[in-house]
């Protein structure tokens, strides 16, 4: 593979009030791209107060100082732009892309709710808010056959005042209670250039990016102090098993264990260990479960990791009339057995195949480049990572996935079943 | 001098960039296939579709499913290799196949790194030249298919799109869907998909499409050598006679404990050859095609009854459908739907001037992008082949936007938004739902089942 391909060329600076600038020029196509990171996520509301990083990112789209309710996503559509923002454990992304000649007003729009959002603060807007992201809570999760087990595993893989038990979204009662003070304070804690990194990527002129950059970000004042959350590793002392009755017509047994945070030592491992049991028809699950036994719909396996830590699950539905325990013996047995018995040099290679496939594809898109370049600075603090990322999965041995199993996957588990309402 | 600056008004745009829309070609090849070619070299990357025009409109009525299995089932075993080997010659490649068959096309995609193109075109030239359709990769594959089936009983955006669906075309094939009905799928056999292979994948009508980093000399060589007797002739699929659209109705379907409804109102419209799909375009995107809509600034913004409403016009090969769907929270379902119907009279009565010109410049604006990835390219390319666009017809797009006049907009607000006509489809708890339906109209609104039959 060619290395060039995988090398970014880009310059990282930082402006006086701590704001991480990233800069990479690319003029294949007339449009530029920014992303901007706020290094805060769900991982720091506590509990009772949960679903608020994400709450919050809703209320950055309501109009700050400057701009008008709704006037953020018009400016951007009309300029034929595109825009959204996420939330995860660890931080919230911000981004956009518009044609090359509207940068100036993607660096207004995302400068103004940076740094003068308060203003613009209302009551209606938050209790709009509220209202929205109820209903997304429960278009995406509470109406969604099996759309409750993401929050019921984590919150039984991590103890209650761990910050990566409760969902992202929140709990409903805790989405309900907030106010206007929550959105001042958080936004006074954790919204400022020096808790955040702004990529911008695509068709620019350097010296005039730097400048605009500076004339619209330089202003805003940093923060004082802002608070990170730091937590030992954790891991469950016994195997735990949850049962949830959901309107679904088939069972599904989720497994998860605690493993390796991201880029740690065995985090790559774990990943082609994924691929090695689920990722293909020709994977140990797939093949044991969907091919050769029929006794499951579908299966899946991944490795989740974040900053304080990292989590390997694998899920697979049951086939009508299959009992749960059944899929369960066999994937426990399948795990027994890659361990025992060693991990083939043409599984190694189709995972690490498939890996590096998969980053070339995602380089056809500005956006996904962008975000890459923030992940990276997040976890690594260097944004160029594309080839340290992929080198990763290279060096990845046989030993490496057999040890990574059994250092993980031999452990206490979560394990929640999600089985059809008793009539 | 920084915080004293003016940020009262938006920046103003500086000079733009032109940019060229790829450059489609079309190459005819000896065995009449027309390969639509878009040279794209930034990455080493090649994405090819082969699309035939038999989807699952063709499915005979007590099979329905029939196509949709096919596609499962296809890949299972060709040539030399049984299913597992054939798979695990494409995932040691890292290429990403895949099939599917929708109403009116059944299409396979592979997408791929350049150095492993010919391999991977080469195994996709056997599975649409020599599948085995060996009978215990079907029984797997059927079955699998079936309790998919049996899985969908449960979500409810699945039930609520297929059944509106079903009211709008009743007994004509859009009104089904392509994976078809547990009674249906369960009684087709292996030789019912070894027949519609033969009736439908030896000479009936091919395209394909290859955009990436790869030469016409290269493409011209590879359809040569693997996919030479691939006979593809110019064929029409059999009239489709839809039914008449229906005086407004509300119809529901129970679904028990739902935290939601999911709300689909809409009726049959003109088809995608209508001489007035551009002003109907741009009236759709103020109505309800993107997130600064009237529907979705007041379903979302204005009373937070939603996580997003929107609206599209849709196109099947051989009909037209315009739809208003949308999730709300179940004790909100019956202000939704009079929320949506009166936004559905209110383009009717006037479009602004702004509104207007908001909506041309977000579609003409945006267009670059949507020819940013290999993938997305022939996404464009695929409606160029169901309904035989020319092939400048992305030359002339910009330009055909802009001369829409507002006259005309009004006119296909008229022509293509119909309350009087409406089918509104609602899938919630009754016992929830059924008041809050009752206080819309004078009458019973209508149970139906979740396959979208009047119970």
């Amino acid at each position: 593979m060619n290395d060039d391909l995988l090398k970014i060329n880009y310059q990282k600076y930082t402006l006086a009030n701590g704001l991480e600038v990233i800069l990479y020029p690319d003029k294949s196509l007339p449009t530029v791209s920014i992303n901007i990171w706020y290094r805060v996520g769900s991982a720091n509301e506590s509990p009772g107060k949960t679903g608020f990083a994400h709450l919050f990112e809703h209320m950055m789209f309501q109009g700050s100082q400057n701009i008008p309710k709704e006037g953020h996503f018009k400016f951007i559509q009309e300029a034929g732009g595109t825009l959204n923002g996420s939330t995860s454990i660890d931080r919230t992304n911000y981004y956009e892309s518009v044609p090359a000649n509207y940068l100036e007003l993607l660096l207004w729009l995302e400068s103004d709710r940076m740094g003068y959002l308060l203003p613009a603060l209302t009551q209606d807007k938050l209790d709009n808010q509220k209202d929205v992201v109820m209903n997304e809570r429960r278009q995406r999760y509470e109406n969604q056959p099996y759309g409750l087990a993401w929050e019921l595993l984590f919150s039984n893989l991590f103890s209650s005042d761990h910050p990566y038990s409760w969902p992202t979204i929140g709990w409903m009662d805790d989405i309900a209670k907030f106010e206007l003070d929550d959105v001042r304070n958080f936004f006074k804690t954790y919204y400022s250039p020096n808790n955040a990194s702004l990529v911008l990527g695509g068709n620019f002129e350097i010296e005039t990016a730097k400048s605009l950059i500076d004339k619209y970000f330089g202003g805003i004042p940093r923060a004082d102090l802002i608070p990170t959350v730091s937590v030992p590793p954790q891991s469950l002392t016994d195997n735990k098993k949850v049962i949830h009755e959901d309107n679904v017509q088939l069972p599904r047994i989720y497994l998860a264990w605690n493993s390796d945070k991201a880029f740690d030592r065995y985090d790559a491992a774990l990943d082609i260990l994924s691929d090695i049991l689920s990722g293909t028809k020709n994977s140990r699950l797939q093949k044991n479960l969907l091919f050769d036994n029929q006794i499951a719909q579908d299966v899946s396996s991944f490795q989740y990791s974040a900053r304080l830590s990292g989590s390997f699950i694998i899920i697979s539905t049951a086939k009508p009339g299959i009992e749960i325990d059944k899929i369960k013996t066999e994937i426990i047995k399948e795990i027994e057995n890659l361990i025992k018995n060693d991990v083939t040099d043409e599984e190694l290679i189709r995972a690490k195949n498939s890996i590096k496939s998969s980053y070339i594809y995602s380089l056809q898109k500005l956006d996904t480049i962008v975000d890459h370049l923030n992940h990276y600075n997040f976890f690594l603090n260097e944004p160029d990572a594309f080839l340290f990322d992929i080198s990763r999965y290279e060096k990845v041995t046989k030993d490496n996935v057999i040890t990574a199993a059994e250092k993980f996957l031999k452990k206490p588990f979560t394990e929640l079943n999600i089985v059809p309402k008793s009539k | 001098m920084k915080k004293n600056m003016n940020r009262s008004s938006a920046p103003e745009p500086t000079k733009k960039i032109s940019f060229d829309i790829p450059q489609i070609k079309v190459l005819n090849l000896n065995n009449g296939l027309e390969v639509y070619y878009v040279k794209k070299e930034k990455l080493p990357i090649v994405q090819s579709v082969i699309i035939s025009s038999t989807g699952s409109i063709g499915d005979p009525d007590d099979k329905k499913g029939l196509a949709f299995l096919t596609s499962l089932l296809i890949d299972e075993g060709a040539g030399g290799y049984d299913a597992l080997q054939l798979n695990n010659e494409l995932e040691k490649l890292g290429t990403i196949t895949s099939i599917s068959a929708n109403h009116d096309t059944f299409s396979f995609s592979i997408l791929s790194l350049k150095e492993n193109f010919e391999r991977s075109f080469e195994l996709l030239s056997k599975i649409i030249l020599e599948p085995r359709f060996e009978e215990k990769d079907f029984a797997r594959e059927k079955k699998k298919m079936l309790d998919k089936i049996l899985q969908l009983k449960d979500e409810p955006s699945f039930i609520a799109s297929s059944a509106f669906e079903k009211r709008l075309f009743k007994d004509a094939p859009y009104g089904s869907p392509e994976i078809g009905f547990e009674k249906t799928a369960s009684r087709i056999n292996n030789d019912d998909v070894k027949n519609f292979y033969r009736k439908n994948f030896r000479g009936s009508n091919f395209k394909s499409i290859v955009v990436g980093n790869i030469t016409e000399e290269e493409i011209v060589r590879f359809f040569n050598k693997y996919l030479n007797t691939l006979k593809s002739k110019y064929g029409e699929n059999d009239p489709i006679i839809l039914p008449v659209q229906e005086k407004t109705k509300i119809y529901f379907v129970d679904k028990k404990d739902s935290a939601q409804s999911e709300i689909r109102i809409g009726h049959i419209t003109k088809k995608r050859d209508a001489e007035d799909f551009y002003a109907a375009r741009i009236m759709n995107t103020i109505l309800g095609g993107q997130f600064s809509s009237r529907i979705n600034l007041n379903l979302r913004e204005k009373r937070g009854l939603t996580y997003g409403a929107g609206s599209s016009i849709n196109y099947f090969k051989n009909a037209g459908y315009f739809e208003v769907s949308t999730a709300v929270n179940i004790n909100n379902t019956g202000e939704a739907v009079s929320e949506i119907v009166n936004e559905l009279n209110l383009i009717r009565e006037k479009i602004s001037d702004e509104e207007i010109e908001f909506a041309k410049s977000y579609l003409i604006k945006q267009f670059p992008s949507k020819f940013e990835t290999y993938t997305q390219i022939a996404k464009n390319i695929s409606p160029l082949i169901v309904h035989r666009l020319p092939i400048d017809y992305y030359y002339s797009y910009e330009k055909s936007i802009e001369l829409v006049t507002t006259d005309e907009i009004g006119k296909a607000a008229l022509e293509y938004i119909k309350p009087d006509e409406t089918t509104i489809v609602v899938v919630g708890d009754k016992s929830e739902i059924i008041s809050q339906l009752r206080n819309l109209r004078s009458y019973e609104p209508i149970e139906l089942d979740i396959y979208g039959n009047i119970i």
